[in-house]
């Protein structure tokens, strides 16, 4: 009996969902495991008995909460994928500005399209039993959680950060270029790709669990970079992990 | 470092007068030499190239790509030997065949490699020989030529002229000396010289001069390192054992460590690796891979119960600093670091660096008035017999009875119907294919014929899969390993057992046993204990156990829930040993338990007289490979899943991590 | 039989990227209601970037999309290049411009094979045609999965490209690459005949249906104009790109968190329909001839010719990148570091970026202070210049179809929102009222 596998989406850009699609002939293999029975941007087709949701996006609104709670009553396992679903991603950038100061010009009737407040994972909102993280998902590690939950054991995450895989790779640290990486304090399981490409780790992925974050940021500072902007590059992704709420 | 000579000769079979022929090729014919070797398509060619405004090992395709003015490299050439990431072997479900990863045999030759790195790879080659060989590593060691080049440019990081590793006289095929619009080649193997003579043109003899200059070469290398030591090096094992306990030296070294672990995985003598089950996604082929790990990373020590036994960054940071300076140097007789300085150039809060912190630690010393001298050098004795097994034997679950909520056991018979051949107290690693493998202690005796047991509380991916497995379902087997109880040793002698918790599982090879050849042994008292009355494993056994007259039993629980029937004793497992009387002398404590039971434990029986060598205990740590080379089970210098898990209190008391 | 009542309340429609729903209400035989309304939640990104760095904004905007990722990115860089007065070198052009093919492709390719083509032949997904129909869908992949190792090779990934940055590229393929991607290219043109047959065979199940509109894209005397060109529209002609609000015209509605756009008439259409009305005679050649098998030529006001536009552009965005290829190694292609990051100097001023995305002119407008930071920013999304066009098309097509059943109707509407391949949530932007 193949389980039942149902997509969601909140507030994001759809990435995520699309490297699913860019399984290509994957697809197709996966398939063999699971059946697919909600996945509003590619079928028309809708059912509400599914075993595994897939939830793409952030919580942005309170009206985006019931159906999050609705999901979860639903599904036997819920899982976040991109960092908007698992950290809340590039959308808690926002939550360091003043949400009057959007709101300032709303009137009457107008109002309603303000419901708004902190961009949230959908983990402040719901249990979830595993992540994808990253912006967007890596497809070997989507497959590989798919395939953890198939055989019935915890995804394998891991722990350490992002300069492990820098240097399996034997990339040229981004400080030794004159640049600034968040990498340090980042969670792995990317295999260090924008480093690979010839940039830096933007920190998508999120905080380790045991972030020292005061050793890198003075490693920042040390290197060059103001205190406002070392603080200013911690803001792009984890603005929900450092409280911002 | 003379032993490194001999092994040298041992591996290559070169003789002495090919090493005493230097040789000598201009730069055009050196180039032209290169060239044919890449143009050889049976050859794989690496050199050292620019990265970045860096060096790396990498493949050639031309000579022009070659760097080797270069200072250092990122990585070092280990990762041709020991790759990044490494398939041991494939396994299809459906068919329940397995087979091993089919080995790289392209013939490799490696051109750049500095003196430091080559003698780095001895370290390596004698880690993976120790015991068994790993045959992975061996394999690519064994097909690869390397051709060094004496340092040009030094990173200023570099203290390899410290650790005696900026000039080497071998380990190398070839040698290269820049001198100006030549290069000196000394030979040093049959296959350089006979790699010099299929591929090169135009090469004549070294003359005197050359000679001369290439020595005066290598005695300016000594002088160009930046960093510098305030105390000769061979002080460095006992400095490490004196300042073991000083946890505030450590706190305030380790404080900026950010866990990324750079200072490991660029180093040419780290080996530590994980090892894990990748299914495909058609969920019927598995691959069992292994990839490098670090001891500085924060999970590197934790196992499936969520305990980590160095939770804390002072305390990884410091294993790294014992492993390389005392651990190795204890078990094989070298100081485990060439000097190379990756460690410190990638460390960016810059704490890696061995120079600042052992100088540190020596002037700590000297304001603690303390007296360090070089230690002796330590009696090593590396034996080498055979390989390493990394592929599990199959077997089939033939009998699955569940105990408790948690625990049950399994009974597995070898498909090829041989004896597991264990000694009681050994622990044999089972494969869930697919999920991954788990060191268990096998908890039958080895005169029970045909069949092996199991006891497996489910707390991790591999025992949660297990406990759904079925009787006539396959499982993997490796092993037996570990040292095991030694029971001739103990016969005639009297014995108390404690057993706490699951600690019974691995405590009943070695009980049953003595009751299979009861006469052989003493006085005997098992003394058991556990959380809750419907934690108790193996009940009917232990009730029959109560009613033999020539066995002393006793049990006890912590406490007792209402809806729990219990007639016994209340109270820790400490309660019960002043219930037994036994003459100290003749006492042989055998415990196993939970980390925190040990402590107590030990200390009633040290209340009771019993000496320390009389006290013998089984400890449990993260052990992936079995065979003591991926550092998981590391205690101090000791691999728990080789050395132990079955230790004499005596040996390991003095070690803090242990208990 | 004409249904005097119609309900349709398709929420949330399906095989499209973001949320839309679709209102309709006829009471004896007079339409009452007819909406396409977007609840999305708006996601603020033109806040968010003021306060951040040059550095960082094509990171940030990327993020508004992950289908037209390179879009977005192209079209930051652009507005940031144009505020500090930064070039790119000519190989530089020319990358990204194969940058931009591959995305049209990856993006064309998967609205014409997953979310057009079920409709096409009957069914609720690309899913079921996997067993039904193995070799169109296998071709679909092959397809799909070239145009994304293209955009693999020269961006890094499709989603979120990495290697665009201010200036040029972290990092660019080698010619022996390059050469290998333009085999690619070359062994997907046999696979595109099929698929133009495919479409042929079942274009009739496209509505004949037309609604006289404005269209508005880039254009340029060279080439197909996607990475650089002017404004044209086919009402009023050209128009430099920093004047481009005076064509886009964004307003609230209430029943949309998406903005809406108009020009000279109520609404204008953007898209690859609106490029090939307005570029034509630019397309390649194999795309020209797959055109005329259709017969779409300029000016077609036919909406749901939108998805046959795409297969032609398709053609064109593969045969071009050959060309671009074959420029790339006819001139040499210059080496440059690994790691590359091009020195900029930073300034104040306010650029326009605009490039053609899938699925229509896109406009990226930064302001920076002397620091780089960005103190004022404008997004315009080619979906929020449709969404008033795909409204106003419904309202023309509903009674067009009174004589069909809810079914027929409720899926022809949802065909003509398809036809658009809209990207909601990145038309959901961001949403300021200002108080009028």
């Amino acid at each position: 009996m193949k389980p039942k596998v149902a997509f969601f989406d909140f507030a994001g850009c759809e990435g995520d969902q699309l490297q699913v699609a860019n399984l290509e002939e994957e697809l197709l293999t996966l398939l063999g495991q699971v059946e697919v029975v909600s996945f509003r941007e590619v079928m028309k087709e809708h059912s509400d008995n599914y075993d595994i949701a897939f939830i793409e996006g952030s919580c942005t609104r309170l009206q985006d909460e019931d159906r999050l709670k609705q999901i979860r009553k639903n599904a036997k396992i819920v899982v976040a994928i991109g960092s908007c679903a698992t950290i809340g991603g590039i959308n808690s950038l926002r939550n360091y500005k003043e949400l009057d100061e959007v709101r300032r010009t709303v009137y009457g009737e107008n109002a309603k399209l303000f419901d708004t407040y902190a961009a949230r994972p959908i983990d402040a909102v719901i249990t979830v039993d595993a992540y994808v993280h990253g912006c967007p998902i890596d497809r070997d590690e989507f497959l590989q959680v798919v395939k953890s939950l198939l055989l019935g054991k915890r995804p394998d995450i891991p722990t350490y950060p992002v300069c492990v895989e820098c240097k399996k790779n034997e990339n040229v640290c981004a400080f030794e270029r004159g640049q600034y990486c968040v990498g340090t304090v980042t969670r792995a399981g990317c295999n260090s790709c924008c480093v690979n490409q010839g940039t830096i780790c933007w920190g998508c992925r999120g905080l380790v669990d045991n972030p020292n974050e005061n050793s890198h940021k003075e490693v920042l500072i040390k290197f060059g970079l103001t205190v406002d902007d070392a603080i200013g590059k911690f803001k792009l992704y984890f603005g929900w992990q450092e409280g911002k709420r | 470092m003379g032993t490194y000579a001999l092994l040298w000769q041992d591996i290559c079979g070169f003789k002495s007068e090919v090493r005493r022929k230097m040789k000598i090729l201009s730069k055009e014919d050196f180039s032209e030499f290169v060239n044919s070797l890449v143009n050889d398509e049976s050859l794989n060619v690496i050199g050292v190239k620019s990265k970045g405004n860096k060096f790396a090992f990498g493949p050639l395709e031309s000579a022009n790509e070659l760097r080797l003015d270069y200072d250092v490299t990122l990585l070092p050439p280990k990762k041709y030997f020991f790759p990044q990431r490494e398939t041991l072997f494939t396994y299809s479900l459906a068919n329940g065949q397995s087979a091993k990863n089919p080995a790289e045999t392209k013939a490799t030759v490696i051109i750049g490699v500095h003196p430091y790195d080559i003698v780095a790879l001895f370290h390596m080659d004698e880690i993976f020989r120790e015991t068994k060989s790993d045959p992975y590593y061996f394999e690519k060691r064994n097909s690869t030529v390397i051709i060094g080049v004496n340092i040009q440019k030094m990173s200023k990081w570099n203290f390899s002229p410290f650790m005696g590793c900026a000039t080497v006289d071998y380990g190398y095929d070839l040698m290269l000396t820049d001198l100006g619009n030549r290069y000196a080649i000394s030979v040093g193997s049959q296959k350089g010289g006979e790699l010099l003579a299929k591929y090169a043109k135009n090469v004549t003899s070294a003359l005197t001069r050359d000679i001369t200059l290439v020595g005066q070469k290598k005695r300016e290398i000594v002088n160009m390192s930046n960093q510098k030591f305030d105390f000769p090096t061979d002080l460095i094992p006992e400095l490490l054992k004196k300042t073991y306990g000083e946890s505030g030296f450590w706190e305030e070294h380790s404080e900026k460590c950010l866990a990324c672990g750079s200072c490991v995985l660029v180093c040419p003598t780290c080996y530590c690796f994980d090892v894990k089950d990748n299914p495909d996604l058609s969920m019927e082929n598995v691959e069992r891979i292994r990839t490098w790990d670090g001891c500085l990373l924060e999970d590197f020590a934790k196992i499936a119960s969520g305990e980590n036994f160095r939770p804390t960054r002072p305390t990884r940071y410091r294993h790294r600093y014992f492993k390389k300076g005392k651990y190795l140097f204890d078990r094989f007789g070298f100081i485990s670091c060439v000097g190379c300085g990756r460690c410190s150039s990638n460390c960016l809060p810059n704490i890696a660096n061995p120079v600042d912190l052992f100088n540190d630690m020596y002037h700590e010393s000297l304001n603690m008035g303390l007296h360090v001298a070089a230690a002796a050098t330590p009696e090593v004795n590396i034996q080498s017999e055979g390989n390493i097994d990394y592929v599990p034997r199959l077997a089939t679950i033939v009998r699955k009875e569940q105990m408790t909520a948690n625990e049950t056991l399994f009974e597995i018979k070898l498909d090829d119907s041989s004896e597991l051949g264990h000694k009681p107290g050994q622990f044999a690693e089972i494969s869930v294919f697919g999920i991954g493998e788990a060191p268990i202690s096998i908890s039958s005796p080895p005169t029970k014929k045909g069949t092996f047991e199991i006891c497996v509380r489910k707390l991790g991916n591999v025992t949660n899969k297990l406990h759904t497995l079925k009787v006539g379902d396959k499982v993997g087997v490796r092993g037996p390993f570990g040292n095991g109880f030694d029971t001739d040793a103990l016969k005639g002698k009297d014995l108390l057992f404690v057993a706490g918790g699951l600690g019974i599982a691995p405590l009943r090879s070695l009980f049953n046993y003595v009751l299979d050849n009861r006469k052989d042994y003493g006085h005997v008292v098992l003394l058991y204990g556990c959380k809750e009355p419907r934690e108790l494993l193996f009940s009917e056994e232990m009730q029959a156990v109560s009613r033999r007259p020539d066995v002393d039993f006793k049990s006890t629980v912590n406490w007792c829930p209402d809806n729990e029937a219990w007639g016994g004793n209340i109270g820790v497992i400490t309660t019960l040993i002043p219930q037994v009387s036994f003459d100290p002398d003749k006492i042989y404590a055998i415990v196993c338990g939970p980390p925190v039971m040990y402590k107590y434990v030990i200390a009633d029986l040290k209340g009771r007289k019993v000496p320390d060598d009389h006290i013998i205990v089984s400890l449990e740590r993260r052990m992936k490979c079995g065979v003591g080379k991926c550092g998981h089970c590391q205690i101090n210098e000791i691999y728990v899943c080789k050395d132990g898990p079955v230790f004499n209190y005596s040996k390991i008391k003095g070690i803090p991590e242990a208990l | 039989m004409k249904n005097d009542n119609v309900d349709i309340d398709v929420h949330h429609v399906t095989r499209v990227e973001g949320h839309g729903n679709i209102y309709v209400n006829v009471k004896k035989g007079i339409v009452e209601r007819c909406e396409w309304n977007v609840p999305e939640a708006p996601r603020f990104f033109e806040a968010m970037v003021v306060g951040r760095q040059w550095s960082e904004l094509h990171h940030i905007t990327s993020r508004i999309c992950g289908i037209c990722s390179i879009g977005h990115t192209l079209a930051s860089l652009k507005a940031t290049e144009s505020a500090m007065g930064i070039s790119i070198s000519e190989q530089d052009l020319k990358l990204r411009k194969l940058a931009l093919h591959g995305e049209n492709l990856q993006s064309h390719v998967l609205h014409l094979g997953f979310l057009v083509l079920p409709d096409l032949l009957g069914v609720g997904s690309v899913i079921p045609l996997a067993s039904s129909n193995p070799e169109e869908v296998k071709t679909v992949f092959r397809l799909h999965r070239t145009a994304n190792e293209m955009s693999n090779l020269i961006c890094g990934r499709t989603t979120h490209p990495q290697r665009l940055i201010p200036g040029g590229f972290s990092k660019i393929p080698s010619i022996k690459e390059l050469k290998d991607l333009r085999k690619k290219m070359q062994d997907a043109i046999p696979d595109l005949q099929a698929v133009a047959k495919l479409f042929k065979s079942l274009a009739s199940k496209l509505p004949d249906f037309t609604r006289e509109t404005e269209f508005i894209a880039l254009t340029s005397p060279d080439e197909y104009a996607l990475y650089d060109g002017q404004l044209a529209s086919t009402d009023t002609g050209k128009t430099p790109v920093n004047e481009y609000l005076s064509f886009t015209n964004e307003y609230i509605v209430p029943t949309s968190t998406a903005k809406w756009a108009k020009h000279v008439r109520d609404s204008y259409m953007v898209g690859a329909l609106a490029r090939l009305n307005i570029n034509y005679d630019k397309l390649s050649p194999l795309a020209k001839q797959v055109a005329e098998m259709f017969g779409l030529k300029p000016v077609c006001h036919n909406p749901f010719m939108n998805n046959i536009a795409q297969l032609v552009e398709v053609v064109h965005s593969v045969e071009d990148s050959i060309r671009l290829i074959n420029e790339l190694e006819n001139a040499g292609l210059q080496p440059q570091p690994d790691y590359n990051k091009p020195d900029i100097k930073v300034k104040a001023g306010r650029g326009v970026g605009a490039v053609e995305v899938p699925r229509g002119i896109l406009f990226h407008d930064y302001t920076y202070n002397a620091k780089g930071i960005c103190t004022k920013a404008n997004c315009v999304i080619p979906t929020n210049q449709n969404h008033a066009n795909i409204e106003l098309d419904m309202k023309a097509l509903v009674p067009k179809l009174l004589d069909k059943t809810q079914k027929e109707i409720e899926l022809s509407l949802e065909m003509l929102v398809r036809a658009y391949d809209p990207c909601i949530s990145c038309s959901t932007h961001y949403v300021k009222v200002n108080f009028v």
